[in-house]
């Protein structure tokens, strides 16, 4: 079943609903609603493995400041204060667990080249366990992925 | 005979291995969901060390698997061979070698021709055709971070005869390695 348009997507870059591409997007139903069962899946999951949604918004808010988009930027809420606000607009959290998370998902989003093993170990001796590597592997990756698709439509939409 | 002319030879890619930084999910000791999860891809019996790594986390591996196969295997719009090419371009920069490595190969099978892997390899822009060039060049900048992707890339895209649908479909290709990259690279190493 279609979702609710517009979506974090068409706002993000700047469709508008009367407008071609818009439409277009439509056209594959199985990308829109794919990109939206992810979202849920990383951001707000059945199971959360340990990790609450609060924590996953700001993690995913951290790694879209990478998208000089505010627009996209501003899809996610901006925790009042504490160590999830600094997680959310890329300072460095005081709590050693989640300075680690940070330190991880900034270099998987900006410089993913870089990872390695030790990445890994690190996350682990800071007291995450596996599932939960994967879940913030998987949190990271959608947040870059949703930037590109994003920034990709907003430049075509110049054209319509 | 100068460097720029020199005749490019084929190339045959060698398939590699992926082997988890991390323990995966033994299938004998796995949940329900994570059960339910493994059976998605196709080879149903023998369950690859890279699902069952992702299978910890079995809620994102259905959905990102659903969506990847939809951007990657839709019927119509972009051909596939470009797709593949925007995968294989976004792959390299973000520094996967398995998938470059499965990507390449795969171009290689549907364009039956090794002339843009070999034109890659061996660092020859001027052999690759503009379609090529401009696929590569836009998935390059799209992968960037922040993405660099302008109005010249796009415009570079039309220019080749790429309709708005099929730059929806490499927009989309590239993204998902964007995202696959940030998996298949930091949770495991390949080799021959």
């Amino acid at each position: 079943m279609p979702h609710n348009r517009p979506d974090v997507i068409d706002r993000a870059a700047g469709l508008l609903e009367d407008g071609s591409l818009f439409a277009l997007r439509a056209v594959r139903p199985e990308f829109l609603n794919g990109a939206e069962t992810c979202r849920a899946s990383v951001l707000t999951p059945a199971d959360d493995l340990g990790l609450e949604p609060e924590l996953r918004n700001a993690i995913a808010r951290r790694i879209s400041l990478g998208s000089a988009n505010a627009d996209l930027i501003a899809e996610y809420p901006l925790p009042q204060a504490g160590d999830l606000r600094a997680m959310a607009t890329g300072e460095m959290p005081s709590d050693p667990k989640l300075s680690t998370i940070a330190n991880h998902t900034d270099t998987i989003a900006k410089s993913p080249h870089e990872a390695s093993a030790a990445h890994l170990e690190a996350l682990l001796h800071a007291g995450l366990t596996i599932p939960q590597v994967i879940a913030l592997s998987e949190l990271t990756a959608f947040a870059a992925f949703q930037i590109r698709v994003v920034h990709g439509l907003a430049l075509l939409k110049e054209y319509q | 005979m100068t460097k720029q002319h020199a005749p490019l030879p084929h190339v045959k890619v060698k398939a590699l291995t992926w082997t988890p930084h991390l323990p995966p999910v033994e299938v004998e000791e796995a949940t329900p969901a994570q059960l339910e999860a493994m059976k998605v891809t196709p080879s149903a019996k023998k369950v690859s060390p890279y699902v069952r790594t992702l299978a910890h986390d079995p809620e994102s591996y259905v959905a990102r698997t659903e969506l990847f196969n939809a951007i990657m295997y839709v019927e119509e719009g972009l051909p596939r061979a470009d797709r593949e090419l925007g995968a294989l371009a976004a792959s390299l920069l973000n520094g996967c070698q398995y998938c470059a490595n499965v990507h390449a190969r795969q171009h290689i099978r549907m364009t039956k021709s090794s002339s843009t892997i070999a034109a890659l390899c061996f660092d020859r822009p001027d052999a690759l055709s503009a379609r090529d060039a401009a696929i590569i060049d836009f998935a390059n900048a799209l992968t960037t971070t922040p993405p660099s992707a302008n109005k010249s890339h796009m415009d570079s895209l039309f220019n080749v005869g790429m309709s708005e649908m099929e730059i929806v479909d490499l927009v989309h290709a590239i993204a998902i390695f964007g995202w696959a990259n940030r998996l298949m690279h930091p949770l495991g190493h390949s080799q021959v």
